[in-house]
Formats: structure tokens, sequence, C-alpha cells
């Protein structure tokens, strides 16, 4: 069973990207206190747009560009919904969801199969690469260092404080919304430059197991990071792995997939260290 | 809190001009889509049947969600459930034929479903991780589950496609009425039946008294002797084994096997279906037929060239619009 370590390191990387991206725009708004279940669908839209603004205009940069733009559009529904009409966090993060699984696939049928042919020139995977790092860094550094990251922090865990100490949580929350959407965004347009071409669902799930690497990380940058890079690696080594035998018995990929989402089950149960959510995730 | 106001009135219309901008984008006359929408899901015995068909599991999911929603848990892993049920009651349908199999398939599934959402309980109750993030992981592991249960051991190796064989007609949930193309399945009796049951629980039981009292404030029906802890797995557990049984009904009524990714997500409708509902549980009824009629009339319009997805566009903004007016927080200080 022998495994190139060049290729597995490349792969993991490619896989992980877009789960560090999605992660990192979780953790801008759950730090903020606004809980986010809808970061799957965001991906999912962010990279429809890609692909059509990308297949139209032949030029995959004005397709991340509309990626982005309906990433932070879609966020800022999100923080309108749960900030504005005080919707429960929960039931706007699944409307999003709904909203995006079917208005993509809507578009998909409605639009984007019909008569385009060409593929659009795909993006340098070593950009996301960079932009998912400088990602890490960059919130590492505002999150710990700078006055923003703290009234973040504050605003996360405990709003009315905040709110009594002058610091206006809602426009913390929206601002910190932009930031997912953006973060998503990017991470929607690499899923999307990888693959090449829109399909229905093509996120598969992976807004969840952002979500998931976010918690394992303690809702901090670099062991986010480190818990994606994790998930990747899973990825990769079943993409490697496919067919050949584990101690003699032939493993099923199923297995290897569900890991991430078990991996989360025992964390959750508290069997990996402390829980680290925010205090005021989900208040109003 | 503030009341309702012209800014609801603004959403809602909002939502409006964008179902009809994604209707006219299509090109596909508006006139000729609502007519197909209204015969597809009302317009004769077919559509009925269709529209019915697509109710009975919403309407026990739903109850299924209800449930745990009044216990203050948001039970996301209702599909996940359902496809364990679903599973579990087709594997013991073809292991005992006949009426042995119904039977003993629907309780396999209900403590299928209730085995799945227990460990959301457990977490939640012991450990405090929010249960939306644990049915979303249990969601996820249900769905490579069961892909690999169809694809594996409960394969029939006749067909093209990762399915286990047809079940044995007398282990078939019998219909109530069949005339022409019309059907109605007993399954949706029992559902409705479901909701008549726990409304009588809710109102008349201590143990229903207790689980509202928990949802509405567990620290205040903690100080009242309620034991918050077991209400809250108990919550899970019951309402997995209801989203169990609706994956029970929907092989032994209308599909008559399991396959992989065996529920196109009745259970994260069902969610949809519970928050309509309005907070009564006889509002489950016509908000499952209302989820019902949404989705067979959506899958009608697709023939005069309107994507199915249209659907899914309907119910996010159903539920953002609906969710505007009922399902606000309150705040504390500041507002």
């Amino acid at each position: 069973m022998a495994i190139d370590t060049g290729l597995l390191v490349v792969s993991t990387v490619t896989l992980s990207a877009p789960l560090v991206l999605a992660a990192l725009g979780g953790l801008t708004s759950e730090r903020s206190g606004v809980m986010n279940i809808g970061l799957e669908g965001t991906m999912l839209s962010a990279a429809c747009a890609a692909c059509f603004v990308g297949l139209q205009t032949q030029n995959m940069w004005l397709g991340l560009l509309a990626a982005v733009v309906v990433g932070v559009v879609l966020m800022q529904v999100h923080g309108i919904l749960t900030q504005a009409f005080g919707i429960d966090q929960i039931i706007s993060g699944m409307a999003i969801n709904a909203l995006a699984a079917g208005a993509t696939s809507f578009v998909n049928k409605g639009f984007l199969t019909l008569g385009v042919t060409a593929r659009p020139v795909l993006l340098p995977k070593q950009f996301f690469w960079i932009a998912a790092l400088a990602a890490v860094f960059l919130i590492g550094v505002i999150m710990n260092r700078t006055r923003a990251g703290l009234r973040l922090s504050a605003v996360g865990n405990d709003p009315d404080k905040s709110r009594q100490m002058g610091v206006d949580p809602i426009a913390i929350r929206y601002l910190a919304l932009a930031a997912t959407g953006l973060l998503c965004g990017f991470s929607g347009a690499l899923i999307a430059s990888n693959a090449g071409s829109f399909t229905d669902n093509m996120t598969a799930g992976r807004g969840y197991i952002a979500l998931a690497a976010l918690i394992i990380g303690g809702w901090r940058p670099w062991p986010t990071l480190i818990a994606c890079l994790g998930f990747g690696l899973i990825e990769a080594l079943q993409l490697h792995l496919q067919g050949t035998q584990l101690a003699g018995a032939s493993v099923p990929t199923e297995f290897w997939t569900s890991l991430p989402y078990l991996v989360t089950l025992i964390a959750l149960a508290g069997l990996l260290g402390k829980n680290r959510a925010p205090a005021g995730l989900g208040r109003p | 809190m503030k009341g309702l106001g012209a800014r609801h009135i603004a959403l809602a219309l909002l939502a409006f001009l964008l179902v009809w901008a994604a209707v006219v984008a299509t090109k596909v006359p508006p006139s000729e889509a609502v007519r197909s929408f209204i015969d597809g899901s009302m317009g004769g015995p077919a559509a009925w049947r269709q529209t019915f068909r697509e109710m009975t599991p919403l309407v026990v999911t739903g109850l299924a969600v209800f449930l745990a929603l009044r216990a203050g848990l948001f039970n996301i892993g209702a599909d996940g459930q359902l496809t364990m049920g679903a599973a579990a009651a087709c594997h013991f349908a073809l292991a005992f034929p006949g009426p042995t199999g119904l039977w003993l398939g629907s309780l396999a599934a209900m403590a299928a479903g209730a085995a799945w959402a227990l460990p959301a309980g457990l977490i939640k109750a012991y450990r405090g991780g929010h249960e939306v993030i644990s049915t979303i992981m249990l969601n996820n592991v249900a769905g490579f589950l069961t892909v690999w249960l169809a694809a594996g051991p409960m394969r029939d190796m006749k067909q093209q496609s990762p399915t286990t064989r047809l079940l044995d007609k007398g282990s078939f949930l019998p219909n109530l009425v069949e005339g022409g193309p019309f059907r109605l399945s007993l399954a949706l009796l029992i559902g409705i039946l479901g909701v008549a049951i726990l409304a009588f629980w809710l109102k008349r039981t201590v143990a229903g008294y207790e689980l509202s009292a928990t949802g509405a404030n567990p620290s205040a029906a903690e100080t009242a002797g309620v034991n918050v802890r077991a209400v809250t797995i108990k919550a899970m557990m019951a309402s997995g084994a209801i989203a169990g049984l609706a994956g029970a009904f929907l092989v032994q009524a209308f599909e008559h096997r399991f396959y992989a990714n065996f529920s196109p997500g009745y259970g994260f409708d069902g969610l949809g279906v519970a928050l309509l509902s309005g907070g009564s549980p006889w509002g489950l009824v016509p908000s499952a037929f209302l989820f019902a009629v949404l989705s067979s009339g959506t899958s009608s319009i697709q023939l005069t060239g309107v994507p199915k997805g249209l659907n899914g566009i309907l119910l996010g903004l159903l539920i953002m619009v609906f969710a505007s007016v009922r399902y606000r927080r309150s705040r504390t200080v500041g507002d």
C-alpha cells in the first residue's frame, strides 16, 4: 500500500482550502454571536454565481466577484432577518439553505444548461491557498490584537453588556456577516472553479463540515485551520485508499466520509476538551 | 417588542416579487404556470393522490419536529431519523413477510429513529452541546450509513441501482380508498390521528405539561421540580421515534422498498411544517397540506418549463416571511 506523499499533501491542501475559507466565515459570524448554519447555502449560491457569471463572461475573476457579491448579500439577508426582524437564527439559517438549494437548482435547470458548452478558464488553486492562509493569519491578528476583534468577541459573549458599554452589537454583527459572505464567496468560487461547472448540491455538505471544523477548533482561527486540514486529509486519504485493503478488510468509503461528522459528535460530547462556544451565541 | 408593521408587509411583498420574477424569467406565461400548478396539485384524482402522498411524511415529520420544538429543541435531525427508520422498517418487512413484518418493521423504525436521536439528547442534556449541530452531524452519518446499507448488505443484486427487493404484499400498509387513479393511504389517517393524540397529550397529561414547561422556561421548570434533563432526552427520543415512523410509512405505504438517498428532504420540510403550524398541533394538518400542494404543484409546473427548484425558493421565502411574524426573539435590554 504505497502512498505518494507529495500527491497526498497537495490533495489535502486542495481539499482543505474551501473548508478553511468557509469555516473562517463561520468564525466571524459566530464569534459575533450569530449562529450560522446557512454556510452551506451561502457557499452553494456563491458557487452557482461563479459558474453563471464565469461562463457568461468567460472570465472566472468576474465569477469570483459575483460569488463574493452573492455571498455578502445572502449573509446580509441573514443579518436583516435575525437582527432587524428578530427571527430565530437557526430558522433563518435553515430558510437560507432551503432558498439557496431551490434557487441554484432553478438557475441551473433554467439558464445554466442552455447553450453554454465552453468551459471557463479555471482560477489558479494557489491563489485560493494563499487567500485561505492569509485569512487565517489576518483574522487571528484581528481577533487577538485589535480593538475591533475585542469588540467582536464582546458582542458575541454578552450582547446586552456590550450595549450598555456603548458598543452597538447590531452594527458589528452586520460587519461580521459581510466578512462571512466574503469568505463563503471565495469558498464557493473555489469549489466551482475546481469542478469547472455547476451541478445541483455541488457543495455536498462542505458547509456543515466547515461548521464542524469551527467547533472542533473551538471558534479560534489557527486550531480551526488544523481541524480543516485534518478533514481534508481524511478526504484525501479516502480518495487515495479507494479499493485498497486496511488490516485485511476493505473499509467502505462511506465510513471515511462519515468520519468528520463522527469526530464532531465526539467533540460535542466534550471528549476532546472543554466547550468553547461563544457565550452569547444565538442571543438577539 | 415591536408589533407587525410596514416592514413585514414589505418583506412579504418582496418575497412575492422574487417568486414572480423567477417565473417571468423562465419566459413561461404566468397564467399557464399557475394553471399547471393548480392542475397538478388539486385538479383531479391523480393530482389529489400525489398531494396526499406528499402530505403523509410531512404530517408525521412535522409532528416529530413540533414535539421537540415544544420542549425547546430544534430537531434538525428528523431527516436522518426518518432514513434510519425507513431502513429498519424495510429490513424487518423483508425478513418477516406478511403482517408480522409490517408490525415489527414499524416498531423497529421507531426504535431506530429514537436511537438516532439519543446522542443529540444526551449531548444537549449533559454537555450543553447544541442539538442543531449534533443532529446535522447525525443526519450526514445516517445518509452515508444508509447509502452503504442500500448498496451493500441490503441490496438486491438483480437491480441496476442500489436498492432492496420489493416488500411482500402482506407487509404493505393498506390504502383506505382506491378508485381509478386515486389512492388514500391509511398512513395519512394514522398521521392525523397522531396529531390528535399529541394535542390531547400536551394539554391533558402531566408529562405533556412538563414538556411544554421545559420548552417555555427550563430554569423555571427545574425550580418547579421538573427533571429538565430527563424531559430533554425523552423529548428528543420521542421526536426521533415519530420521524422514524414517517420513514416506515414511506416504505410500507408508498415505496415498498428502500434505496440509497431515500429521503428527498422530508425531515427538513418537517421543520417548515412545524413552524407554519402556528404553535398548535392542529395547525400541522393544514400546514402539511400546504407544503404538499407546493410540492406536487411545483412537480407539475416543470412540464411547462419552470424548474422544480421553485419549490425550494417558495419554502425558503415562506419560512422567512412566516417566521418574521411569529418566531421573533424578544430583547431584554436596549430595544
